[in-house]
């Protein structure tokens, strides 16, 4: 019975481990909201629009205003140039989702 | 009720002291295991805690933003498009943005130059405020030592510093070093009346569509970036981080189940003679396999545990320190930033499942054929 | 006690390789008595002993414990069956091995789901009165032939059986030990035990302490000698 005992104990330590994690979680979560209300105070007053945690080249640090329309440069596709490439994905919006349209002079012809 | 119980901690017991006698071999599965769900666990919880942080920090990014395009790449755009604009109903504000990078020779790291939108925030003239990154990268070794940045050879700039930003806002100003619009357009020697792009804040989001639509009636060559589009990008983004990571995580879970199976399958000639001793002293087919799924159950649940504490751990005191080459890439600056711990009880349950099941059934279903063989086998 | 009738046990039935273990054993064994099955290797005396104590299903014929019928029973309870009237002591004593002697006493009680110290307390008195008392801490591996018997036979009395079972218990012994085990099982007759073995060695045909000895050649009974 010695080893259950050791066993079960240690289990027993580790779903307590688990659940003191969660409960820092938990009481985490107030200083760290006040800290990203800081943060997003931040991005409004400077004007941000991405997060700076890419800085290799311009579309991995500002993914959300990359350069869609240039063929094999800037596309947020050549994040594969990159390392950080390997884990940004090709984004689904932004790929020839324009329209045709009529200037008001083509339209009064 | 206690009778079961005793049962269960007797049959426990037993497949300790069975797992004991290979107790290396058992330590290391047992740590493989924990080391393939940490590297889940983590990747989980470090994908969720920033798509949080850029669901919460950006949803103050400017609701539109409007580039000039020029033979299809991003130009500057001229400032008398704020005019055209400003006639737009439910537009509060029209700032043009100043932004621009630097690449800095001296240690081959990119800033991002830029004028803070809000007039109240710009440093004074021939100052600027900085990122946390920038005193680390260059080696700034006192708190008003001024920045030199050098254009051409020969050429340096200084700016003596206003103000560092503190590292709580690291993930999205890392890099940044502010100035006031004069001191921008004289270091990038832009003319007046251009900007890098338009912001726009708008009063009712719901508007934000039609508003849209109008400007791009104004403005047909100009790519307009919705607010909801940033987010867009970031949740896809992560998720698909995230789900490299799962997925690579994803093909050891796969080869560690393939390998217990194998391991459990080729049932070692003494473990089948052993079941073969159980069941004729006494054991019956439910007692060997109750058995079994305590071996399983307690090394998976054991794995499960350290490898999700240890990811916790890893994740949010360690700020994910293991992922950081991964994210870092080429790049010379990367945020000393610290994440929102949170632990997702759906996400958890999951990787529950995903990694203690498939070790279970791993383990037991090979058991199945010896467990219900007849027992008279040892007597031969 | 156990009654065997017109019991027939065939290997691989149906198929080339087919072989009779038992053609048509009739045979009574009486309770509290010593009886030993005899006959050279493949004469199926083993067989019959696994048909006897439970552990295989022959292939026609019955076999009855106290007038129970068992022969027909399904494996679940087969297996209580084992449990309640059986204690075994197999030719190489199939000790586990990397568990310590006290852990292998303990295995049949383990499904049982009964108080774990009172089980460890009875069987150390048991390995104390086969005289290994010391060595219950001992992994079965470190034990010499005659104290790895005397730790299969406290196994297999641990769950207090009326009928002890033993396949050729005294082929690995020497002349010594095979007589120190006829002292020990007769000790056990006289417990109110019953004590069925198989055996080839002369040694324990020719003993005072066997009641019976069952002899057999080609899977059925040669004759029976007092």
């Amino acid at each position: 019975m010695r080893r259950t005992r050791i066993v079960f104990g240690l289990l027993a330590a580790g779903t307590a481990t688990l659940a003191l994690a969660s409960l820092h979680a938990r009481i985490t979560t107030a200083p760290e909201r006040a800290r990203m209300a800081r943060s997003a105070a931040l991005v409004r007053a400077v004007g941000l629009t991405d997060l700076a945690l890419f800085t290799e080249a311009r579309f991995t640090r500002n993914p959300a205003l990359a350069d869609l329309q240039t063929a094999f440069q800037d596309a947020p596709m050549s994040f594969e140039h990159f390392p950080s490439g390997t884990f940004a994905p090709r984004p689904a919006a932004g790929f020839g989702r324009g329209e045709l349209r009529f200037g008001p002079e083509e339209a009064a012809r | 009720m206690t009778s079961w119980l005793r049962r269960q901690r007797a049959l426990a017991e037993y497949t300790l002291a069975a797992l004991a006698r290979r107790r290396i071999k058992n330590t290391g599965l047992l740590l493989i295991y924990a080391m393939v769900i940490f590297v889940v666990a983590s990747a989980t919880l470090f994908a969720t805690a920033l798509r949080k942080e850029a669901e919460v920090v950006l949803a103050e990014a400017p609701e539109v933003i409007i580039q000039n395009l020029v033979m299809g790449r991003h130009d500057l755009i001229p400032g008398d498009v704020i005019a055209e604009i400003d006639g737009i109903r439910g537009v509060a504000s029209i700032k043009g943005r100043l932004w621009g990078y630097f690449y800095d020779r001296l240690n081959g790291a990119n800033y991002t130059l830029m004028v803070p939108l809000d007039p109240a925030m710009a440093p004074p003239a021939g100052q600027a405020i900085i990122g946390e990154s920038l005193p680390r990268v260059r080696e700034m070794p006192w708190e008003t030592a001024p920045l030199f940045l050098s254009r051409t050879p020969g050429d340096l700039v200084r700016f003596d510093i206003a103000k560092r930003l503190s590292s709580d806002s690291a993930l999205v100003s890392t890099d940044l070093i502010l100035l006031n619009e004069a001191n921008f357009r004289a270091f990038f020697e832009l003319p007046e009346d251009v900007y890098t792009d338009i912001a726009l804040s708008i009063r009712n989001p719901r508007e934000i569509d039609t508003i849209v639509e109008k400007i791009g009636r104004l403005l047909p060559n100009a790519r307009l970036v919705t607010r909801d589009e940033i987010a867009r990008t970031y949740q896809k983004l992560f998720s698909w981080r995230e789900g490299i990571m799962v997925l690579l995580a994803g093909a050891s879970v796969l080869a560690f189940v393939i390998f217990a199976a194998e391991k459990a399958s080729g049932l070692s000639a003494e473990e089948t003679r052993e079941i073969g001793i159980l069941k004729a002293i006494g054991w019956d087919t439910g007692d060997v396999i109750a058995m079994k799924l305590w071996e399983g159950g307690l090394v998976s649940f054991g794995a499960f545990l350290l490898g999700t504490v240890l990811a916790y751990l890893h994740v949010f005191a360690f700020d994910a320190g293991l992922f950081a080459s991964v994210l870092k890439g080429w790049s010379v600056i990367y945020p000393d930033f610290a994440l929102t711990p949170g632990i997702d009880g759906l996400q958890l349950t999951a990787l529950f499942f995903l990694t203690v099941l498939p070790y279970m059934a791993a383990t037991i279903v090979p058991i199945w054929r010896a467990a219900t063989a007849d027992p008279d086998q040892v007597m031969r | 006690m156990i009654s065997v009738q017109s019991v027939c046990k065939t290997y691989n039935e149906g198929r080339p390789s087919a072989l009779t273990a038992l053609d048509g054993i009739d045979l009574e064994i009486a309770r509290n008595a010593l009886t030993v099955f005899k006959g050279p290797s493949g004469s199926g005396k083993t067989t019959l002993l696994s048909i006897i104590s439970c552990m295989a299903r022959p292939t026609s014929g019955r076999v009855l414990i106290d007038g129970r019928m068992v022969s027909g029973l399904p494996e679940r309870f087969l297996t209580l069956e084992r449990r309640r009237t059986f204690g075994f002591v197999f030719q190489r004593f199939n000790l586990i091995r990397g568990l310590s002697v006290l852990e292998n006493v303990l295995l049949p009680a383990t499904p049982l789901g009964g108080e774990r110290r009172a089980d460890a307390k009875r069987a150390l008195a048991r390995l104390e009165m086969l005289g290994i008392a010391g060595k219950a801490g001992e992994r079965v591996e470190f034990l010499s032939g005659g104290e790895a018997q005397r730790a299969a036979i406290a196994r297999a009395l641990i769950n207090d059986p009326p009928v002890l079972i033993a396949d050729e218990p005294t082929a690995n012994l020497d002349t010594e030990l095979a007589h120190r085990f006829l002292d020990i099982v007769s000790g056990l007759r006289a417990e109110g035990r019953t004590v069925i073995m198989t055996s080839h060695d002369p040694r324990i045909w020719a003993a005072d302490q066997v009641d019976r000895v069952v002899s057999m050649r080609d899977g059925r009974l040669e004759e029976n000698e007092a």
